[in-house]
């Protein structure tokens, strides 16, 4: 069941990979590092679950938050413009 | 049982999003795609972990990684979407 699941979650983070590899704009890559961002929490939370390895939670939390700040951070420094 | 349900749903949604990250033709259709199927598979995914696993093992974190979750998808979404529309990106029209 763990093996599955890690499995099947790295199957489903080949198409964000995919875009962020080869997004015509930097929008579109910025998508695809947030969504593989999701998915890499998600395998550290799944880990930790099924392991009952409980230290990992908090790294996936942490992972969380700043996955999400650097998302926004690299949105507003791309919004006003290259200087 | 039911906690593997909530997996493989979470699983599909995420797969879906993926599939809509990839095929979509603009920087909006593939945001919408991709904030949609993560939130949606996030929350289905972390739900069937807590109900697979049981509460004492591992229940607070997750419910605080499923609010964290429901609360910046839609915030990290709107930034990356008034950075393109500010930058110039604009809609397609057809």
């Amino acid at each position: 069941m763990r093996t599955a699941v890690l499995v099947a979650l790295i199957c489903t983070a080949i198409p964000p990979l995919g875009r962020l590899w080869a997004g015509p704009t930097l929008w579109d890559r910025l998508t695809g590092a947030a969504s593989l961002n999701v998915r890499i929490t998600l395998a550290l939370a799944a880990e930790a679950a099924f392991a009952g390895y409980g230290i990992l939670l908090d790294v996936a939390l942490a992972y969380a938050v700043l996955g999400f700040l650097g998302t926004v951070l690299v949105a507003r420094f791309a919004e006003r413009g290259q200087r | 049982m039911i906690g593997t349900v909530f997996l493989a749903a979470g699983l599909a949604l995420l797969l879906l999003g993926g599939v809509g990250l990839l095929r979509f033709r603009g920087p909006y259709e593939r945001l919408q795609a991709a904030g949609v199927g993560d939130i949606g598979g996030a929350f289905l995914f972390l739900v069937g972990l807590i109900l697979r696993l049981g509460w004492p093992a591992t229940g607070g974190i997750l419910v605080a990684l499923i609010g964290f979750f429901l609360f910046t998808g839609p915030l990290s979404t709107h930034a990356i979407a008034k950075a393109a529309f500010v930058r110039g990106e604009r809609p397609s029209e057809d």
